[in-house]
């Protein structure tokens, strides 16, 4: 009980400091990593950075992207609740990037969800958007699950970040993020997006997502208000626990 | 995102918008490179970079994703060899998770593994 509060408490207001301005130039969150594990690796391009708020801009050459991207890592504690304080704690930062080389980078050197062990989640989110319900971005936001059986992550994900990456949603600013989730009998990758109401844009991504992921027959997609999760998390720690319009 | 424009479901781009300019920043630097191009000045919040997934795979072997990233976190399983594990490196630029795919020139056509898809 203490623990949400606590959460609520303290990450609501921390979150104002993430600003999310609809110009694509999201600032860096420079409000309060408390994670002391968290990893700079922006700093390369520093020198390069003049006036510019982003920390990550294109090497000469590059193929720009439309927006910086963040990659995360996070790896549940077994046995543990799923309370957004010890996942804010579990989640590392591994770096961002703002060009598509830059980005395979990253991605070459990192291994493929579906060789995750454990209970393993990687996360691609625009850069200053953190993976969270809470933040501003998405706290009015949901997300398409789509459930996969084994041996489909890596494929899936791959398609489902470069269609994100390469804009192929054609929503705007609406995107926040993906997430990859290595499960004990099943992964499931989801999209994230600002406006659970906005069913234009939720149809679309649908839409988008099955033309990008190649899916198999039958997969069922749903989607999820993150409201709806916070509820669900909320109900299942606080019995008694009156949800006063979250 | 405004929703003020269509309640359509998923239709393709809007041809009539509305945008308030306020300001000149605002304004896209291009507007006219659709036909045959991958800008559309249409596009809900103005000009977009976008990209396919064949050109993007194409971007893969460039030079500079050979090396990691200036620092990449060391977590052991994720972005370096499980602790123990000494039949992997990462150092010398070497790739360390794609070994259950093809090489990037083999894979840059993109469909060839792709599994069925029903719609």
């Amino acid at each position: 009980m203490t623990q949400v509060f606590f959460h609520f408490a303290v990450c609501f207001p921390t979150k104002s400091s993430l600003k999310d301005d609809d110009s694509g130039d999201h600032d860096q969150d420079q409000g309060s990593p408390k994670d002391s594990e968290k990893e700079k690796t922006e700093d390369e391009d520093k020198e390069q950075n003049s006036s510019k708020k982003k920390m990550v801009v294109p090497g000469a050459g590059e193929h720009p992207l439309q927006y910086n991207y963040t990659f995360w890592y996070s790896r549940r504690t077994p046995g543990r609740p799923a309370s957004t304080q010890s996942y804010e704690q579990n989640i590392k930062q591994i770096g961002s990037f703002a060009s598509v080389e830059q980005f395979w980078r990253f991605y070459s050197h990192m291994i493929r969800p579906g060789d995750l062990t454990g209970h393993s989640d990687f996360h691609l989110f625009k850069e200053g958007i953190k993976p969270m319900w809470e933040d501003d971005a998405n706290k009015m936001g949901g997300k398409w699950i789509i459930r996969l059986r084994k041996g489909l992550a890596s494929r899936c994900w791959e398609n489902l970040i470069l269609a994100m990456l390469g804009e192929q949603f054609m929503v705007g600013e609406e995107i926040c993020g993906a997430v990859v989730s290595v499960r004990f009998q099943e992964d499931i990758i989801s999209i994230w997006n600002k406006t659970a109401s906005d069913q234009a844009t939720t149809a679309r991504i649908r839409d988008t997502l099955r033309r990008v992921l190649n899916l198999p027959p039958n997969t069922i997609m749903e989607y999820k208000t993150h409201t709806d999760s916070i509820k669900y998390v909320l109900i299942s720690y606080i019995k008694t626990c009156r949800i006063v319009s979250v | 995102m405004s929703t003020d424009v269509q309640k359509t479901t998923a239709k393709a781009i809007p041809s009539t918008r509305r945008v308030t300019i306020s300001d000149s920043a605002h304004m896209p630097h291009d507007y006219s490179t659709t036909p045959g191009g991958t800008l559309f000045s249409t596009t809900p919040g103005g000009t977009r970079i976008i990209y396919d997934r064949k050109f993007l795979l194409e971007c893969r072997s460039s030079p500079v994703t050979k090396t990691p990233p200036k620092g990449l976190p060391v977590i052991p399983g994720v972005t370096s060899p499980p602790s123990g594990d000494p039949t992997e490196k990462t150092q010398n630029g070497e790739l360390l998770n794609n070994n259950n795919i093809p090489a990037p020139e083999g894979s840059n056509t993109g469909d060839d593994s792709q599994f069925e898809m029903d719609i």
